[in-house]
């Protein structure tokens, strides 16, 4: 990694809110984007974590995302817990969750997999949509308190701080024995079992891990917006980090932040140059893939490592 | 007398009720270099996946230094000193040679739950990787990507992830498969070698009746659902029942 292009790229985005500002209430929007692209790249890179370095699609991995939503939202607005506190047991309900949830997941392989993820993921769905009394059903939770202190540019920047430490766990993680394990297992599982891998275990752990910065980010998304409702859970929402990973590159750690922020930047420009053009995503989203799977598998991440002719 | 690394005892198997194997028994002792040889389809893969766990049998026990492994996972089995190389070669392919052999050795040494340490920087490891790749000649492409290496590389980097977990028992699934006449003879030295040089017991099944005959101290040959015959080379190769039943296709 190239320590000086990080710098710089810290220090832009640290000060871009700053900047921003001075534009006024357009200024302003554009700050709450920038801190949406951060937490839903953070969203993308835990998912990546499983399906980029573990092999494992997950199409139910908004549940965890909704967990922590909802577990920031209930704390806060029935237990009057404060924000920090409940922003810290956001990502340990989520680990909870996915442990409950990884446990069966993790006995299938492949497409069983991919499916159980997408039933379990419903499921919880369904629970959140129903239980009116504890969660509000399909009304949400709403009026999420917000700290004085937390201007638009100071959660823009807790975000920011949030971010840069997960990214410096998650590579810490991806670069130690046990990224080299699941990078392992990913690579050929019959052989992983036969080189002593117990296969199962690592993918339950790092189903849990991926799923406790998923609630982590959750929770940051339900604080931004004040609420939380039961769209986050929806499988939906388990598809954007896929999207996300894809455009960005799974096979590098920031590939899918970046496509998270890459494919949000997009849809509001279109929506931005007429309102009637958002009918057009699918279709722009639909031939940005096309082009990606065709062209760059690798994601934006690979054609900058071909440009600069860097190997993995 | 050299005590029995692996006693093989009245195994029976069946799929959707077709019997593959009936009562088999059979013992490998240590520091022996044996081979199964039989028709095709006579079983000699599956014989493989239930010595390591892959299949369960039926019927019967698998003992490994005296202790039963039957119900025990492949992981288990490996970690008890058994290891294995395949007949269609079984690589991580988007790993570089190196990382291939690392990884075998980081998960035989130290665990791989540690999420701490940054793997590259365990030159103890590295250093061990590198040293097993120049005993199977690969050092020359320790830094190449192992899934576009010709394919008599990629079965002898087979062998060296194999070799890297310091298996008491070794069990290669045709180690020559799909080689040409000379990198047979080269995979043959290769196998021999390692077996002279290192304290290893090595059983593998083959096609090639010379490699078998050639190499082996003690032959068994699967026909019929049963072990036919076992003995050394010059005695199977005498054997009527054996020639009838499988040789005499060939020769």
């Amino acid at each position: 990694m190239n320590w000086i292009a990080a710098a710089l790229v810290l220090i832009l985005l640290v000060s871009l809110p700053f900047v921003l500002m001075k534009f006024g209430k357009i200024g302003e929007y554009w700050v709450w984007v920038s801190t949406e692209m951060i937490i839903m790249g953070l969203f993308a890179m835990s998912l990546n974590l499983i399906l980029g370095f573990g092999g494992m699609v997950s199409f139910g991995h908004a549940a965890f995302f909704g967990v922590g939503a909802y577990t920031v939202a209930l704390l806060m607005k029935k237990a009057s817990v404060p924000f920090y506190l409940a922003l810290a047991a956001a990502p340990l309900v989520a680990a909870i969750a996915a442990t409950i949830i990884g446990w069966f997941c993790v006995r299938l392989i492949g497409l069983y997999f991919s499916i159980l993820t997408l039933a379990f993921g419903q499921l919880l769905y369904m629970i959140v949509f129903q239980w009116y009394t504890f969660t509000g059903g399909d009304d949400g939770i709403h009026g999420i308190p917000r700290p004085e202190i937390l201007t638009p540019t100071n959660y823009y920047l807790l975000c920011l701080l949030i971010f840069v430490m997960c990214f410096m766990l998650m590579r810490m993680i991806v670069n130690s024995s046990f990224g080299l394990t699941i990078r392992t297992v990913r690579e050929n599982m019959e052989r992983s079992k036969f080189i002593g891998i117990n296969v199962r275990s690592y993918q339950w752990l790092n189903f849990i891990i991926a799923g406790a910065f998923a609630g982590l980010s959750g929770g940051l998304f339900a604080e931004l917006n004040r609420f939380a409702q039961t769209e986050f859970l929806h499988w939906s929402k388990s598809a954007e980090p896929i999207l996300a990973s894809l455009v960005g590159g799974m096979y590098s750690l920031v590939g899918p932040a970046i496509g998270a922020a890459v494919l949000m930047f997009l849809k509001i420009i279109l929506q931005q140059a007429h309102k009637a053009l958002i009918e057009t995503w699918a279709i722009v989203l639909g031939c940005i893939l096309l082009l990606v799977v065709l062209f760059a598998p690798s994601g934006l991440v690979g054609i900058y490592r071909k440009v600069f002719s860097k190997s993995e | 007398m050299a005590k029995p690394v692996l006693e093989v005892v009245n195994l029976s198997k069946s799929f959707d009720g077709a019997q593959v194997f009936n009562d088999i028994s059979y013992t490998v002792e240590e520091g022996e270099l044996s081979s199964i040889i039989g028709p095709n389809g006579a079983g000699k893969t599956t014989m493989f996946n239930l010595i390591t766990g892959h299949l369960v049998p039926d019927r019967g026990e698998v003992l490994f230094m005296g202790q039963d492994i039957v119900g025990k996972q492949p992981f288990e089995i490996v970690k008890l000193g058994m290891a294995r190389a395949f007949q269609r070669t079984s690589i991580f392919p988007r790993m570089s040679v190196l990382e291939n052999v690392v990884t075998t050795i980081i998960t035989r040494e130290h665990g791989n739950l540690n999420m701490f340490k940054a793997f590259r920087k365990r030159d103890k490891v590295y250093s061990e990787a590198y040293e097993l790749l120049k005993s199977v000649e690969l050092e020359g492409m320790a830094e190449r990507q192992s899934g576009v290496l010709a394919h008599g590389n990629q079965k002898r980097l087979d062998i060296a992830i194999a070799l890297a977990l310091k298996p008491k028992l070794l069990l290669l699934d045709e180690p020559t498969a799909g080689m040409s006449p000379e990198e047979r003879k080269q995979t043959v030295e290769l196998v021999k070698n390692l077996w002279e040089r290192l304290d290893l017991t090595m059983l593998f099944i083959e096609h090639d009746m010379d490699i078998v005959f050639g190499i082996s101290q003690k032959v068994r040959v699967l026909c019929y659902k049963t072990l036919l015959a076992e003995g050394t080379p010059e005695q199977i190769s005498a054997n009527p029942q054996v020639i009838e039943a499988y040789l005499g296709e060939e020769v």
